[in-house]
């Protein structure tokens, strides 16, 4: 129950920073995605129905702020979540580098898909700025993961 | 590691994702978690508010120094255009013109802003209960922000003019040339369906134009910076610098019509 609460403690601060990130911290007009990475890292300090409703619940959060009227937010962290619980399984994900390396392809596929279906809905986004969006956004993520991956050990001991 | 069969985590997920994606459609889980996350989104503008009011402690003096003697100098101007509004007044009865109903506006702060970098919106914390609604267009003292998406009772969504799902009718205000400003998520806008004979130029205004639905007509929307040609060669476009600071938005007015 107290895991529960701290990790609900946690969403909610990790949202308010996100919405609110300061721009003096923003790199090239980009903020890292603070929510997908302790997401992810919840998968490897947690059991996976933990991390799932973790994964939902950052999702509607960030859904909230979106004007986007579907909870595509909610739907991909929850696919990322199981994606990386299923990888997880397969490969040992122990050392801080793999993770890095796990949290960075998730951090590009998310954008990558949140960016195409951007373009999708007729949008009209220049080359360079989804290139932009794209790369230092995933970057700036991974840069901040170690933090996050502290957080979420110190929340699980 | 807590072990689950693959139908059961299969099945939550969908389940799980159905449930939420209706609920995310939903004003009332949107407005709850907003309300919730606004005292402390209101807490930490004050906090950045007042940090940078110390840390730029002596660029503010400065600044107070120099508006000090502007406001001086704003008010003897006001004080005769009073005198020529009132003049104007006169003369426009006496010429029998009907007088346009002034804007009404809803002043307010920006407490948070999109939580990625694929769309561009702000909330702002004004809602329902100051009489604003969805549609509304947004300006601040530069020109114009962008419109209200969604409206709860203390909060409103205001979607930002660079966002790219933005379709601003607008006209080049020297030569009346028309054409479709959207955004491109970067810090200009872009211009686009311009014929290629188009009167338009490097450091022309770009105002909207009455046929935008949401937008009252002659807002400042920017400045053309650049001008190019369309990928298929059949139209052209301006890079537009929108007038309002978008990335450093703190107030902003919504237009109450």
């Amino acid at each position: 129950m107290k895991k529960w609460l701290l990790i609900l403690f946690t969403l909610i601060v990790l949202a308010t920073l996100q919405i609110s990130w300061p721009s003096a911290l923003n790199f090239f007009r980009i903020k890292p995605d603070l929510l997908l990475a302790f997401v992810i890292s919840l998968v490897f300090y947690f059991n996976f129905k933990i991390a799932l409703v973790s994964a939902i619940l950052a999702g509607l959060f960030k859904d909230a702020f979106l004007p986007a009227p579907m909870a595509i937010n909610t739907i991909l962290f929850s696919l990322w979540s199981y994606l990386t619980f299923r990888l997880s399984s397969q490969v040992s994900t122990d050392n801080n580098y793999v993770r890095l390396i796990i949290i960075l392809i998730i951090a590009l596929l998310n954008n990558a898909s949140l960016g195409m279906l951007s373009l999708n809905s007729g949008s009209y986004i220049p080359a360079g700025i989804f290139l932009r969006n794209l790369f230092i956004s995933s970057f700036y993520t991974v840069v901040l993961s170690p933090f996050i991956f502290k957080l979420t050990k110190r929340i699980a001991a | 590691m807590f072990k689950l069969s693959r139908k059961t985590i299969t099945s939550f997920i969908l389940i799980a994702c159905a449930a939420f994606l209706i609920f995310s459609f939903s004003a009332l889980f949107k407005n709850s978690v907003q309300k919730t996350f606004k005292p402390q989104l209101s807490l930490i503008d004050l906090l950045k508010r007042e940090f940078s009011g110390i840390i730029f402690y002596h660029r503010n003096m400065v600044e107070l120094d120099r508006l000090s003697s502007d406001a001086g100098n704003l008010r003897r101007r006001l004080f005769d255009l009073r005198e020529i509004e009132q003049e104007n007044a006169r003369l426009k009865s006496l010429m029998g013109f009907k007088q346009k109903s002034p804007l009404r506006l809803v002043a307010s702060r920006v407490i948070a802003r999109s939580p990625h970098s694929w769309s561009s919106n702000v909330i702002i914390d004004k809602g329902r209960y100051s009489g604003i609604r969805r549609g509304m267009a947004v300006i601040n003292t530069r020109g114009l922000v962008g419109r209200v998406i969604e409206a709860t009772e203390n909060n409103s969504k205001v979607l930002l003019v660079n966002d790219p799902s933005q379709g601003i009718s607008s006209i080049v205000q020297r030569s009346r040339q028309e054409g479709l400003v959207n955004g491109s998520l970067g810090s200009n806008l872009i211009m686009r369906y311009l014929p290629d004979d188009a009167d338009v130029a490097v450091g022309d205004i770009i105002i909207t134009s009455e046929l935008s639905q949401v937008y009252p007509k002659g807002l400042l929307v920017g400045k053309v910076i650049n001008i190019g040609k369309e990928f298929s060669g059949l139209s052209r476009y301006a890079v537009i610098k929108p007038a309002a600071e978008l990335s450093s938005l703190e107030e902003v007015l919504v237009i109450i019509p």
